[in-house]
């Protein structure tokens, strides 16, 4: 039949993905950060831009192996949040967000600077301010109303763009004079890396990118290319601009300017080089900053769909199809941003240094994502771009190195307001966040950790038996609730593969995922368990399920189970037989028939797991408040009363190794000729049936045991097979077959 | 798989709007496979996923309502329902995927009497013409063959071309008297097809091979559609 899941296309190809991520690059900073970055380190700013173009690069080879690993939306916020936890998802969903904000008032003040100076009657701040403003309000007007994937338009803008650039360059070229050039580096070493940090923000369009990775067509070749080629070659072209701008005019008169490349462009351009270059200045801050609108959206959408940001707010418009509020939310914050301009003289350099500084975090962050997720090495990891051997782990350490390096030489008030944007993230972790999220990282018990606990582990993926599965494992769990706190663990994994480069699979299965791990919050809420929900991603079900048995140290883990037998070669199922054979704690399959646990009874024979049977017996005896009983089936004796006593010294002995008491349970002992018979004649009086795993054999094998298949095969009631603890099966004194009488 | 050898078309469908379905094209299709894609538009500013989660019920339902005037016994038709920034990337993916022989493009038409068939020599020549002939046994729709050659060649050349596509349509089964044919001598042959089609209800016309200039920029879609209001069956170029 037909496929009623709506599929998401991938629509960026690697031109779109280059206009986009090279286009916000080559856009707004190359115009307005020269004069900055001139009086900053006057001509080895170019210096200054290669180093920024380095820090770039190191994180957009990261970034390619963890987008190209999870290609979803949201980029480096994504990523953190997966390997670290809602705490630094939090630090850096916010870095971001803010980040591209200050990145936008930057673009849309650099607008109003350019509109304004080449009109030499019109002057003053507050029209550079108004002019900003009104920009951006015609961007979020613009966003607000949506528009349509038009990257015709942007590829010739763009560019016509990088035309004029490239023309001023090469033009440029001949006019240097080479004693603007001397001294080359007047401020020092230390002078250069301070003005690396303003100009970071030039280059955070690859993020853009990264962001934007859930809509990029053959995300395995376009996203690392388009991301590590657009770094390469804007700063390739950055130097070149630095180098020609510095060289032409003198670096002391252009750190004055407020438009220094059509200061420059004018001595050998003349005036139609002017209006090239405040054209394409134009062009490029209206572009660099609608795709920062558009990326914050982006990253609010994605911590929203992980639960890190309020419905609210993302909610897309029921007509336009925008997400408008996220959309105003930004452009409100930006308009304050701009407006501050008017107080704050060196505005455009502040705006750009409190970018560079989030972004520096953001991409410090991704990098120790990159080291989280290699030495973690989860089964979902499987990116089609990788770093290099010989390159890992330098890239991600000097990743990290470089950007404190650039951080360090910013001044104190920029790492103030820094460290307050990372405020803002810590702060919305500890209101929002802990309480909401779903995704768990690798590390986020080292912050906060959850104390000792009963933890049973239930996978789910079926949202008619998941409500059953978790009121059995919370019943498990709250049994062990005088030396522990119970806990459950809901696992959910998705299976990895992708049919069509051009169609985005992850984040349609993330979806579901969400709504799954969602909907048993609440069952949990309901039942009054404390849970907590694991969202994952394998190549294999059962050596994901695996890993988060081992990552949560778990003590029992609770599967559905069809109950119907495979074929090929599986006993349980290719997801299950793995897990019941190597799980680290206690497993028990069920598989449910009835919709009521009511009376529950447990298989006690001397085989391995009858101990924990019983347990499991009585544990889910609780939820409908019943009383366990303990069955054993014995083949008659010469006097049917030795029958009886061996049988009841049987369940003595498996009740006193499960740890029940006398009252605690009911005896029954059976005793007939044909033994499996009986036993499935008188479980179906019960509505719950535990039975344990017969045996190991040497092979390690598990073997099902011929009653317990019976049972799970036969029986009408709810069935919980019951594996014990690893080693239960060692611990056995009297194998089974010499305690039944021939 | 389609249940017969016929024809598959693929249909899309706007599901962001409530629309009743389109009984003239309905009664078209009737001899065809169809595929019915459902494409619920995404803007620039919105991840696609994000429209799903908000719109996935709705525009399903929408695609069920559609699909179900659809469907008939002898035929199949399966839906598919994509979020999208671009309804030609989903057209060209979904026609790949269901190995689609022709495309349909909607445009107004009041009954489908008159079709206009332009062909360019032997490209395609054998799908579309058994296309048509589909279509053609379950209306009584005229149909016209349209060749256009280049001043100053052999006019013969086109002449054959035409003469031998009416005899594969009356062998597809559709009366020689309702096949028609125009040959065009020099000129523009899109200018020509853009004025024909004003006389027409329906035009099928085979694929063009995008242009550098088109691939590079990313508009494949034939120009000749984008000037043309009535519904047209582009059929695919798959040799």
């Amino acid at each position: 039949m037909s496929d009623r899941n709506g599929q998401l296309e991938r629509n960026i190809g690697f031109l779109e993905a280059m206009t986009l991520g090279g286009g916000t690059m080559i856009g707004a900073g190359i115009f307005i950060l020269p004069g900055i970055a001139a009086e900053g380190a006057g001509p080895a700013s170019s210096i200054s831009f290669v180093i920024a173009g380095f820090v770039a690069l190191l994180a957009a080879l990261s970034l390619s192996e963890l987008a190209t690993g999870m290609p979803v939306a949201g980029g480096s916020y994504h990523f953190v949040n997966r390997a670290l936890g809602g705490f630094f998802g939090s630090i850096v969903g916010w870095g971001m967000w803010t980040g591209l904000m200050f990145a936008s008032a930057f673009y849309m003040i650099g607008f109003g600077q350019y509109l304004v100076e080449p009109i030499p009657f019109l002057d003053g701040r507050a029209l550079i301010i108004i002019l900003g403003l009104l920009g951006l309000a015609l961007i979020v007007g613009v966003n607000y109303y949506g528009t349509e994937e038009s990257s015709q338009l942007q590829n010739v803008m763009i560019g016509a763009e990088t035309a004029i650039v490239l023309a001023y360059v090469a033009l440029g070229l001949f006019f240097i004079d080479p004693a603007n050039l001397d001294p080359f580096a007047p401020t020092g070493p230390s002078g250069i890396i301070a003005t690396t940090g303003i100009v970071f923000v030039s280059f955070l369009g690859f993020e853009i990118i990264a962001t934007v990775s859930g809509e990029v067509k053959n995300p395995s070749r376009n996203i690392p290319l388009s991301m590590i080629l657009s770094v390469v070659l804007v700063t390739i072209l950055y130097a070149f601009v630095m180098i020609v701008t510095t060289g032409v005019v003198q670096y002391e008169t252009l750190g004055g300017s407020l438009v220094p490349v059509s200061d420059v462009a004018v001595v050998f351009m003349g005036s139609v080089g002017v209006v090239a270059i405040v054209a394409a200045a134009a062009i490029a801050a209206i572009s660099s900053s609608n795709s920062s609108i558009l990326a914050a959206a982006r990253v609010n959408y994605a911590m929203g769909r992980d639960e890190l940001m309020s419905d609210w707010l993302n909610v897309t418009h029921e007509r336009f199809g925008t997400p408008h509020r996220a959309i105003v939310a930004t452009g409100a914050v930006t308009t304050v941003l701009i407006a501050a301009g008017l107080n704050i003289k060196s505005i455009v350099a502040l705006l750009a240094e409190v970018a560079s500084f989030s972004f520096l975090v953001s991409y410090s962050l991704v990098h120790v994502a990159l080291v989280v997720f290699r030495r973690a090495d989860p089964e979902d990891y499987d990116p089609s771009f990788t770093i290099p051997d010989v390159l890992y782990p330098a890239v991600p350490v000097l990743g990290i190195v470089l950007s404190v390096v650039v951080i360090s030489q910013m001044a104190p008030i920029i790492i103030l307001l820094g460290m307050g944007v990372v405020g803002v993230g810590v702060g919305w972790y500890v209101v929002y966040v802990r309480d909401h999220a779903i995704d768990r990282g690798l590390i986020d018990d080292a912050i906060f950790p959850t104390g000792d606990a009963y933890r049973v582990v239930v996978p789910v993926a079926n949202p008619k038996t998941q409500r059953d599965l978790l009121r059995l494992a919370a019943a498990t769990a709250r049994a062990h609730a005088d030396e522990k706190t119970p806990e459950l663990v809901a696992v959910n994994v998705i299976q990895r593969a992708e049919p069509s480069p051009e169609q985005n699979i992850a984040a349609e299965r993330l979806e579901r995922q969400h709504h799954l791990l969602e909907a048993t919050r609440e069952i949990a809420t309901e039942i009054g368990v404390s849970l907590r929900t694991v969202a994952m991603t394998g190549r294999h079900v059962d050596e994901t399920i695996l890993e988060a048995i081992l990552e949560e140290n778990a003590d029992q883990v609770l599967l559905g189970w069809e109950g119907t037998r495979t074929r090929q070669g599986h006993v349980f199922g290719p997801n299950l037989d793995s897990v019941v054979e190597n799980a680290p704690c206690e497993v028990c399959l069920v598989t449910l028939h009835d919709k009521t646990i009511g009376t529950t009874v447990a298989l006690a024979d001397l085989g391995p797991h009858s101990p924990s049977a019983a347990r499991r017996a009585a544990e889910f005896a609780t939820v409908d408040a019943t009383v366990p009983t303990l069955l054993n089936v014995q083949q008659p004796a010469h006097d049917s009363e030795s029958a009886v006593e061996r049988g009841e010294a049987v369940l003595e002995e498996v009740a006193r190794e499960a740890g029940l008491e006398p009252e605690e349970y009911k005896s029954e002992v059976v005793v007939a000729d044909d033994t499996e018979t009986a036993i499935l004649e008188t479980v179906n009086h019960y509505t719950t049936i535990c039975v344990g795993l017969s045996e190991r054999s040497d092979a390690s094998r598990m073997i099902f045991g011929t009653i317990a298949e019976r049972i799970s095969q036969e029986a009408t009631s709810n069935v919980g097979i019951v594996r014990g603890p690893p080693g239960a099966a060692e611990t056995v004194v009297h194998p089974r077959e010499e305690q039944l009488p021939k | 798989m389609p249940l017969t050898d016929d024809s598959t078309i693929l249909v899309p469908i706007d599901v962001s709007v409530a629309e009743p379905p389109d009984q003239v094209i309905l009664k078209l299709l009737r001899p065809v496979n169809i595929v019915v894609l459902g494409y619920y538009p995404v803007p620039k500013q919105t991840a696609p996923a994000h429209l799903k989660e908000d719109h996935e019920a709705e525009a399903t339902e929408r695609l069920a309502n559609i699909v179900s005037t659809y469907a008939r016994a002898d035929h199949d038709v399966e839906d598919v329902l994509v979020f999208t920034k671009d309804r030609r990337d989903s057209l060209d993916r979904i026609a790949e995927q269901y190995d689609c022989d022709a495309v349909f493009v909607p445009g107004e038409a009041e009954a489908i009497g008159q079709i206009l068939v332009p062909l360019r020599g032997d490209v395609n020549l054998e799908r579309i013409i058994s296309l048509v002939g589909d279509l053609g046994q379950a209306s009584s729709a005229a149909v016209t063959l349209f060749h256009s050659v280049a001043e100053g060649t052999d006019p013969s050349q086109g002449e054959f071309i035409l003469r031998g596509a009416a005899d594969r349509l009356s062998e597809e089964g559709v009366d020689r008297d309702r096949v028609d044919w125009k040959l065009s001598e020099g000129g523009s042959p899109k200018r020509d097809i853009i004025d024909l089609v004003a006389d027409y209800d329906l035009v099928v016309l085979g694929e063009t091979e995008p242009s550098l200039r088109d691939r590079i920029l990313g508009a494949v879609l034939t120009p000749i559609l984008d000037e043309i209001e009535k519904p047209a069956i582009i059929v695919r170029d798959t040799a």
